[in-house]
């Protein structure tokens, strides 16, 4: 059953959790990917560690699990 | 909340880059999708107002704890640990957990079995239509107002940190809200407060993590702290509470202990419809009981994002020639010092957070306002509907008539709300005034509902009697110590050295104590109720079914255990 949406439905709620971070997985990563590799780096404390990127790729695989996990259909 | 009347002193502190618009547009489109998504399952007053009762133990646990982490929450306690160090974490542990726990193991199953749709339902149940009446009404104009204050608060913030126009702020945050609650009722806004509790510390989680990596480790970060502040007491929680006049806040371990620990929080986590309604969505006698212990366990990671970065900016935050930058408060924010407590978080999430995160951080913040909203709307169209329409207006409607009323009452609710917010924008003071308006019910609310959950002597007339004397007593002092002599404070918290901070708890123990006793004496010159009469609302009269657990880790009180362990370890790493 999708959980939390109601019963009979086919999204769940942890669906739309992986959804919406995957999307910003998807946005941040490749934005910090060609901030760090093209040095366009906001002028932030510690922009040296490239911020952007590893926190977008963690949402990426964050997202991606739970997208997987709870896609439609799957019981 | 109180300083955010402050930032309109100010300049904009940043502007968005399209990347985060972007960000932005795709969570309003989430939000709004969701709405009409669920609107298929949101037929029946149960599935509208309780969400059909089908909420596993983590969306409830998430949506319970998420319910409270708004963004005036989150900016405001950031300041605060910034004005008085880790002292602020005890309105997130000791100011939350024991209650939490407490709801979970001893009262929800009251609340779930006697199958009540609100706490002035209960009241109802328990002590008749007087005090259901008086819970009701009060909590429908409070939450109403709470959340035009809310409304307000987002639109200055958006002001402040990116120059936005209130109106702007303040109806394209209404308008979303009213679309997605009316639609999917209690289903949409849990659903979008467990989405909030992930993008809280997607947004927020970095600010700490980069801070400590700037600061060098906690160790070195207590030094600079002790070194930028010239006292070690802003990193002690315990320790200092010996006295009034050795802590920052001016309270004693007492007001935290008793006041704050004790009523303020039972009564607040206990009590409060807004934060109760989440958990009796819970599908099952052993979700209820579960839900608040997972709230629990996240409610106690919560300082790590927003009592950290306020600490971190005692000890990072400079001036451009290096100097120490000295955050000030509402009324000295000048030319010298251009920034108040309340601009911690936004301060802090410019310094780490670039193009994109900066977009995220600023959703974070977005979601927690609108969550907020919904959260105050939901709980108000329940009890407008349930507990004041159905219970005095229009008893016999038909149950689609009153999923009518559902979505009726959040339209006008939120139409209030903004009135409430346009209110609040031509005077800042009336945000003071709803704050205290609310912590006037709270305490004695939670001093009528526990001894009606705990005593079967209990009466109807001892428990309304009980909460109108409490009401009325805090109502009392709150006026005796505003516009009394300047001694009232020192009379009511107990001390001469007594900061504002302890009138609010001691005020609260003396209310709820006033409710107490009179309950007690009135009950005891009244009938009692037969016992026949209290089966399902009372301990001693109710046998509590099984929760249905199998095995150590299934039971709800295993759970509880640890997180009441982890606290006391906490409070002692941090003593």
């Amino acid at each position: 059953m999708a959980e939390g949406t109601g019963r009979g439905e086919r999204l769940s709620i942890w669906f739309f959790v992986g959804m919406l971070t995957l999307v910003y997985g998807l946005v941040l990563a490749p934005y910090g990917a060609w901030e760090w590799i093209g040095n366009h780096e906001a002028p932030t404390v510690l922009n040296n560690l490239h911020p952007t990127f590893w926190w977008g790729s963690l949402m990426l695989i964050f997202g991606l699990f739970y997208t997987i996990k709870f896609r439609p259909g799957k019981v | 909340m109180q300083s955010a009347a402050a930032l309109l002193f100010t300049t904009q502190l940043t502007h968005l880059a399209p990347i985060d618009v972007l960000i932005l547009v795709l969570y309003f489109a989430i939000v709004i999708f969701i709405g009409f998504y669920v609107k298929g399952a949101t037929n029946t007053s149960e599935e509208f107002f309780l969400a059909g009762r089908e909420m596993s133990a983590w969306i409830a646990g998430l949506s319970f704890v998420s319910a409270n982490l708004g963004s005036l929450e989150l900016m405001g306690w950031a300041g605060a640990a910034y004005q008085y160090g880790i002292l602020a974490t005890h309105w997130y542990w000791i100011g939350a957990i024991p209650a939490m726990l407490f709801l979970g193991i001893v009262m929800m199953p009251f609340y779930y079995i006697s199958k009540t749709h609100s706490v002035p339902g209960y009241l109802q149940l328990r002590f008749g239509e007087g005090a259901r009446g008086l819970a009701a009404a009060s909590f429908a104009f409070m939450t109403i107002l709470m959340s035009g204050v809310n409304m307000y608060a987002m639109a200055l913030v958006m002001k402040v940190i990116l120059g936005w126009n209130i109106s702007f702020s303040i109806w394209v945050g209404a308008i979303t809200v009213a679309i997605y609650v009316m639609l999917g009722g209690l289903r949409s806004a849990i659903i979008n407060e467990v989405l909030q509790f992930v993008l809280i510390w997607a947004g927020a989680a970095l600010i700490p993590i980069l801070g400590l990596v700037e600061a060098g480790g906690w160790t070195n970060l207590k030094a600079q702290i002790a070194a930028n502040t010239g006292s070690t007491e802003f990193t002690h929680m315990w320790s200092t509470l010996g006295h009034f006049r050795d802590n920052p806040m001016g309270v004693h371990w007492t007001g935290i202990v008793f006041g704050l620990g004790f009523v303020v929080s039972f009564g607040y986590w206990t009590t409060d419809f807004l934060v109760v309604q989440r958990v009796l969505s819970a599908n099952n006698l052993r979700a209820a009981k579960m839900a608040p212990v997972i709230g629990a366990a996240f409610k106690m990671a919560v300082p790590f994002i927003v009592i950290v970065p306020g600490l971190l900016a005692l000890a990072v935050l400079k001036n451009p020639d290096g100097s120490v930058l000295h955050l000030v408060g509402e009324n000295a924010v000048n030319a010298a010092h251009p920034y108040s407590y309340n601009e911690v978080l936004p301060l802090m999430l410019i310094r780490y957070c670039g193009p994109g995160l900066l977009g995220l951080g600023i959703t974070a913040l977005v979601a927690g306002f609108m969550s907020g909203m919904a959260g105050n709307v939901s709980a108000f169209s329940t009890v407008w509907t349930y507990d004041i329409y159905g219970a005095f207006l229009n008893k016999k409607a038909s149950d689609k008539h009153y999923v009518f009323m559902g979505r009726l009452s959040t339209v006008l609710g939120m139409l209030v709300s903004i009135l409430t917010a346009y209110l609040v924008a031509h005077a800042a003071s009336i945000m003071d005034y709803v704050q205290a308006l609310f912590s006037f019910f709270i305490a004695p609310l939670f001093g009528t509902v526990v001894l009606g959950m705990l005593w079967k002597r209990a009466t109807k007339a001892g428990g309304f009697w009980g909460l109108a004397a409490g009401t009325t007593s805090s109502i009392g002092m709150w006026l005796y110590t505003t516009y009394g002599p300047a001694s009232a404070l020192s009379r009511i918290a107990l001390s001469a050295d007594a900061k504002p901070m302890a009138e609010t708890l001691y005020r609260a123990l003396w209310s709820w104590l006033i409710c107490v006793g009179v309950t007690i004496v009135v009950s005891y010159c009244t009938t009692p109720i037969p016992e026949a009469q209290l089966a399902g609302l009372v301990y001693g009269a109710t046998p509590i079914p099984d929760d249905g657990s199998r095995g150590l880790f299934q039971k709800p009180i295993f759970w509880a255990i640890i997180v009441i362990t982890v606290f006391f370890i906490l409070n002692l790493m941090f003593f």
